[in-house]
């Protein structure tokens, strides 16, 4: 009789270390360390252990994802161009390495474009003329491949609103798309806790600041 | 029961026991601690961060075969294989060399593209500098080492003559890339700053990749794949152009025709010259862009034109008597490159030119007709051993074939057809990120001179500290001599300089400093008393053009505002042509400056740029004289003014204003051949058609997506 009672606690077990296997739990761990770190030593911690998770599991696209993401966060942190371009040009690199395990992924043609975004933006003069066709590019294809994907409309909208200060225009194609980034966050929730859920909170103040008070 | 427990109770101890320290240090080789390193087992999550310290410590619970790897940006990744002891682990990695970061060979060469923080002109500057009305040699003419030659337009570089400057398209020869102009007026470059991604302008001590240039090669890297569709129109008071891109599945197409016609421009404002037809040029370019797989690209590029003017220019003697001149050319040009990367090792480019053209030019009873037909061919290998090392190895064949006929009363009709084969290799070897050394070597044959050269090429260049370097450099250059030479006398040798190059400079964001100091020997160069006489040919002269150029830029001291000053030292002098001994050549001036400043104003949504230039007197021969080249001009002065307005993201309006001063600037003297009945020869000063230039144009760009505009082409 116990062993008949054992059998369903057992796969339970399984079940749970499934869900909650040393990738889901390193991933839980790494990626709050990635968004929470304020030094480059601390946020370089967090980028190399989701290097080594990525280099463990050659499968898994997530691990490079947030690793290029944490390098996008550390060009931040330099004001020199060359450290920005170091970082952005590392994350770019992390990030091709995804595009062989999930190709088409609109979250990830979002951080391209993003990464390639922050390249334009260390000398817009220079670089707006090839690096716009390529940033709009990146997130009208991953709007496209996920008409859904709030950060895609957020990102795009910050792109817009960027164009327009520097050459002239209005916000309205900007705000256009923040709103509809706005509705999408409010509406969904996160497929996994690994899932891209960020930019919410950035989305909100960026709607505020170009949008709202304008109007 | 009991049994399970136990199992799960050994297992957790089992487990404990397992757990081992894997701890130490990482440095570098001089034994500096790293910090950042991520130092882990392979195949696993476990690893740590070196501190400030290098230190590092983990646990794992991995027992056999454990490969631990630290890995650092900048470094090589290192790999261990642990048997025994973990704890206490010394690691040195060796630093990679970064070309990003590390030293690099700047002797004689000004470097520009979209990507580089190092770069002292970027493709923008090209086209936002007043003055240069949207002309690469305009743009560079700007930059120390280069002389005020306004009645040519030309890149006289350090005492060379226009014609020692030779320009490469994606690594191809460009036979005749100026447009004909008429007499004493610039001409321009026929190739439009909008194609090019990149420019590298080197006044000296340049790549045995490059030949058949003695004093300057302008290196042009043209424009990828276009990603976005686009047309753009433009409407100019000397014409109109439109355009169009559409972007293909692996490529993109481009398409450009362009009609340029100044007589409307010239009926509004005055000009100096008597215009029978002002002038007028129909210009058609073709791009084609092919990725053929993730690392091939295939370029084509090909410009047809058609151009013709004439006036009526007095007669020197008789200044009543209008003598007609007519100027016209019909050009052909097409380039194909493809490169491509095949391993981790080699890369492989190769490629090929052809240029027709055919002029036709008469003054008065007198004409010239000629035809060039060029082509170029060359493969070149890439080869990195390693991130210290690496190799070019490659060769090219010139062809230049060219019939002139010359008729004044009779006619003289004279021809040449050159083969020219060139080989070439180029080492560049980083001792340290901070020590760099490139050894090169060309040969050449020429089918007509028969002449074998060889030409070393050498340089190094040591980073002095964060942000300077010095670098050295030498070569040794040859070129055939100039076209009516070569005409009249086929085996002509060529002509040989020698470059000696010491540079200095700084950089930091946003401002760079950079001074150089060089001496060039010139041997071998072409003398005679009749150009169109063989007979009175010799090829011993010889000459020396010694200088100092300093160069600042800053973009970071005042807001919105980017500047950069040049000035020029040259001492020159040469024994070449017609001289009867060593004296400086009419195109040089010993000190050459420039000021150029860009502003952009947020309020009015405009860029305003201003250029100041100014060049101490040339000298010139005044057969009155009794001494040789004892004429000199007036000081040079220019000041020229630009405005881009941004009207809406697609519409541009652009306006510029040369010579705002309208100051009378002299140029030389001309003369006639033969003198008067009292023995006097009539002269007049070689002046610009007219004191201003006036220009104003409307861009306008139609495209899917709205942000892009015609700005980075103004």
């Amino acid at each position: 009789m116990k062993k008949y009672l054992l059998l369903p606690l057992g796969l339970l077990i399984a079940t749970m270390t499934f869900a909650n296997g040393p990738f889901e739990k390193a991933m839980g761990e790494s990626i709050p360390a990635m968004f929470g770190a304020e030094t480059p030593e601390a946020l370089q911690s967090a980028i190399n252990r989701l290097s080594r998770i990525a280099d463990a599991e050659p499968d898994r696209w997530e691990p490079a994802y947030y690793a290029a993401f944490g390098y996008l966060r550390m060009s931040t942190m330099f004001d020199a161009a060359a450290e920005k371009d170091k970082y952005l040009d590392l994350g770019l690199a992390a990030l091709e390495k995804t595009e062989d395990i999930l190709p088409n992924d609109s979250e990830l043609e979002t951080l391209k474009g993003y990464l390639q975004m922050m390249k334009l933006t260390v000398d817009p003069a220079t670089r707006g003329p090839s690096y716009s066709p390529m940033v709009f590019g990146a997130f009208q294809k991953a709007i496209a491949l996920d008409p859904q994907n709030p950060r895609a409309h957020f990102l795009l909208g910050n792109m817009q609103y960027g164009t327009a200060q520097f050459l002239g225009g209005g916000n309205q194609e900007a705000c256009a798309s923040l709103s509809k980034a706005m509705e999408l966050f409010e509406t969904q929730a996160p497929s996994s806790p690994i899932a891209p859920s960020w930019g919410h909170e950035s989305a909100k103040a960026s709607h505020q600041q170009i949008c709202v008070g304008a109007e | 029961m009991k049994a399970l427990t136990l199992l799960f109770c050994s297992f957790f101890i089992a487990n404990a026991w397992a757990q081992q320290v894997i701890s130490g240090q990482v440095m570098d080789k001089q034994g500096s601690p790293l910090l950042g390193v991520n130092v882990y087992l392979e195949g696993t999550y476990d690893g740590a961060t070196t501190d400030l310290e290098g230190r590092f410590s983990f646990t794992s619970p991995e027992q056999d075969s454990l490969v631990l790897i630290a890995s650092s940006v900048g470094y090589r990744p290192m790999t261990l294989f642990l048997d025994g002891a973990t704890d206490q682990l010394a690691i040195h990695l060796i630093e990679t060399i970064n070309r990003l970061d590390a030293v690099a060979i700047t002797t004689g060469s000004f470097s520009g593209s979209e990507e580089g923080h190092r770069e002292i002109l970027k493709p923008l500057d090209i086209v936002t500098t007043a003055g240069a009305t949207a002309d690469i040699p305009g743009a560079l003419n700007t930059l120390p080492g280069t002389q005020a030659v306004g009645e040519s337009g030309r890149l006289f570089v350090r005492g060379g003559d226009g014609r020692e400057t030779k320009t490469f398209i994606d690594g191809m020869l460009v036979h005749d890339e100026y447009s004909p102009a008429a007499p004493n007026t610039p001409s321009r470059s026929r190739f439009s700053p909008f194609m090019f991604k990149g420019t590298s302008f080197s006044t000296g001590g340049y790549s045995a990749e490059y030949g058949q240039a003695l004093s300057s090669a302008l290196i042009l890297t043209s424009k990828d794949v276009a990603e976005n569709d686009r047309t753009d129109i433009s409407l100019m008071t000397v014409g109109a152009d439109i355009s169009t891109t559409q972007s293909l599945k692996n490529g993109s197409l481009a398409a450009k025709a362009q009609y340029t016609n100044l007589t409307p421009y010239f009926t509004l404002l005055r000009q100096r010259l008597d215009w029978d037809q002002a002038p007028e040029e129909w210009n058609g370019n073709f791009t084609y862009r092919w990725r053929t797989g993730k690392t091939g690209m295939l370029k084509v590029f090909s410009n047809l034109s058609t151009s013709n003017l004439a006036l009526y220019e007095p007669d020197i003697a008789n200044p009543e008597v209008q003598v007609p001149v007519g100027v016209s050319n019909d050009y052909a040009y097409l380039n194909t490159s493809y490169r491509d990367v095949i391993n981790e090792k080699w890369g492989l480019r190769t490629g090929a030119s052809f240029t027709r053209s055919h002029d036709e030019a008469s003054r008065a009873a007198s004409s010239l007709q000629r035809d060039l037909t060029g082509f170029h061919t060359k493969m070149a290998a890439d080869y990195n051993h390693s991130d210290r090392l690496a190799l070019i190895l490659g060769g090219e064949v010139i062809g230049t074939s060219l019939r002139q006929t010359l008729s004044e009363g009779g006619q003289l009709k004279q021809s040449f057809d050159e083969h020219l084969a060139a080989s070439f290799v180029e080492t560049e070897w980083y001792a340290s990120s901070s020590l760099a050394f490139k050894a090169g070597l060309r040969a050449e044959y020429s089918s007509l001179s028969q002449q074998a050269t060889w030409s070393p090429r050498l340089s190094a260049a040591y980073k002095t500290g964060d942000h300077s370097q010095v670098s050295v450099a030498y070569g040794q250059f040859y070129q055939g001599a100039s076209r009516q030479v070569q005409l009249t006398m086929p085996q002509a040798v060529h002509e040989q300089a020698d470059h000696y190059l010491a540079n200095y400079q700084w950089e930091q964001e946003g401002r760079t400093f950079r001074i150089e100091a060089y001496e060039k020997r010139y041997a071998g160069l072409a003398r005679y008393g009749d150009i169109l006489d063989h007979n009175t040919f010799q090829f011993d002269g010889e000459g020396h053009a010694r200088g100092i150029d300093l160069f600042w830029r800053d973009s970071k001291t005042f807001k919105n505002t980017d500047y950069w000053v040049s000035y020029s030292f040259l001492d020159t002098r040469r024994r070449h042509q017609d001289f009867p001994g060593a004296f400086a050549p009419p195109f040089a001036s010993a000190h050459n400056f420039s000021l150029v400043t860009k502003q952009f104003i947020n309020e009015i949504k405009s860029q305003i740029g201003w250029t100041y230039s100014f060049a101490s007197p040339r000298s010139y021969h005044d057969p009155n004289e009794q001494a040789f080249m004892a004429g000199r001009t007036p000081w040079y002065h220019d000041l020229s003014f630009n405005i881009s307005y941004l009207f809406n993201s697609q519409v541009i309006l652009h306006a510029m204003v040369n010579n705002v001063l309208g100051i009378n600037n002299i140029f030389g003297y001309e003369y006639v051949a033969t003198p008067n009945e009292e023995g006097f020869y009539a002269g007049r000063p070689i002046m610009p058609p007219a004191r201003r230039f006036i220009f104003v144009g409307v861009f306008i760009t139609l495209s899917k997506n709205k942000s892009i505009n015609q700005l980075p082409n103004l």
